[in-house]
């Protein structure tokens, strides 16, 4: 029996450092000792290495206090788990959102090289895509995590709902928007104007079904409950303390997202102007410059150390 | 009816057990275990993982220090050495212990 090998693996889940180096060597010190020992009494070999090794307890509860454990959970892991929390059914549900997802991509495809009319492609997105899409929201939002508990199915259903109209209105809008531009061809051997009606029509089509969806979707968020687990809510309070800290409290943290808010949509602004000014070639600089503002910003407003 | 050792009541002075053993002399891990199995008759083997806690702990708070031993052949041994905190604790720890045991002897005993 290998003394030596028998500790290395009782600490095989800790990680290495001298001071449980320092400890192996000691506690393999004794055992060998009260190994020779015990043989002189007149024990033979391997029961005196049982003996000895039974007399140890649980000596894991050492190596706890002065090394650190091996198979550390990582922090984005823990968060983002849900091996835990997925039944065989759901995964099947899952796998089928794909399938279908699958399909909604290839059937318009077939549709674009069979066909070449858009407004039958963007109909063939329809049935599939909405129903793969519209199942994903779903299945999220139904779904216990590591860090959140499933919505309830009633709610999600009304999530579903409030997508599938902001969905469905996107949707019948390219179909309108194409649908009259097909048309056009037969108009327009009668006179009118085409290339309005086509716009308007979709908007009016976009605003009947997504506004209300948008609408519904607005008020679903602003009633959300928390779902978050306890200890999700333990680390945001510690964040949240951690950066009042930083900010040498709420009053400045408050200031400075409000500043950086502005700053960004400023930096949109000025990003999207200066691409049709000067082209996309030099207006994402404004994006960088909107960055290193907010870093001065941070400095100017957090505690020097 | 045999008396018998409560294992219990001797784990919960294993600090003062060990400072005990060391207050003479530095010892090492074995010896203060193969210490303990000669006073108690070997009726009490206290868990290794109880006692080495306890060198841990007394360690970790100033109350011993060690040091690796220079034997020349085996193993190294690693020797436990009483600091003046250590004796301190100890002889605290006694008057306690005394004291209790005899609070606790009358609390124990029947009414006549």
């Amino acid at each position: 029996m290998n003394i030596q090998k028998h500790i290395d693996t009782l600490f095989s889940d800790y990680q290495e450092s001298p001071a449980l180096k320092d400890f192996k060597e000691e506690l393999v010190g004794h055992l060998d000792e009260r190994i020779k020992s015990l043989t002189k009494k007149g024990m033979d070999e391997k029961s005196a290495f049982e003996k000895a090794i039974s007399e140890l307890g649980d000596i894991s509860v050492i190596a706890d206090e002065i090394g650190k454990k091996k198979r550390q959970e990582v922090f984005s892991e823990m968060y983002m788990k849900t091996r835990n929390y997925m039944s065989a059914k759901r995964s099947a549900l899952y796998a089928l959102c794909g399938l279908v997802l699958g399909l909604a991509v290839l059937i318009p495809l077939i549709t674009w090289f069979a066909s070449g009319i858009h407004v039958s492609t963007v109909a063939a997105i329809v049935p599939f895509g909405m129903t793969a899409i519209l199942g994903f929201v779903f299945l999220w939002l139904t779904q216990e995590t590591a860090s959140h508990e499933a919505m309830s199915r009633k709610r999600a259903l009304w999530y579903v709902l409030a997508a599938g109209l902001i969905l469905f209105g996107v949707l019948a809008a390219f179909i309108t928007y194409f649908g009259v531009e097909f048309a056009a061809l037969d108009v327009k051997s009668h006179g009118y104007d085409t290339a309005n009606t086509s716009i308007m029509g979709a908007i009016a089509v976009l605003m009947v079904f997504s506004l209300p969806g948008i609408a519904l979707g607005i008020f679903l968020i602003l009633t959300e409950k928390e779902r978050s687990k306890p200890w999700v809510i333990k680390q945001r309070e510690e964040y949240m303390k951690y950066a009042n800290e930083q900010f040498d409290g709420p009053a400045k943290a408050q200031k400075f997202g409000l500043i950086c808010g502005a700053l960004w949509i400023a930096a949109m602004a000025g990003f999207v102007l200066l691409t049709m000014l000067v082209g996309i070639k030099f207006s994402w600089l404004a994006i960088v410059a909107a960055l290193v503002v907010q870093m001065i910003i941070m400095a100017m407003l957090t505690k020097s150390k | 009816m045999e008396p018998r050792l409560s294992s219990d009541l001797l784990r919960g002075h294993t600090d003062t057990i060990v400072l005990a053993a060391l207050m003479n002399d530095d010892r090492y891990g074995l010896e203060i275990y193969n210490r303990i199995l000669a006073r108690t008759g070997e009726q009490y083997e206290m868990k290794v993982d109880t006692l080495y806690s306890s060198y841990k702990r007394l360690e970790k708070n100033g109350y011993i220090t060690s040091y690796w031993g220079d034997e020349t052949q085996g193993a190294r041994r690693k020797y436990y050495h009483i600091t003046d905190r250590g004796r301190e604790l100890y002889r605290q720890n006694l008057l306690d212990w005394e004291f209790t045991q005899k609070i606790l002897s009358n609390l124990l005993k029947e009414d006549k």
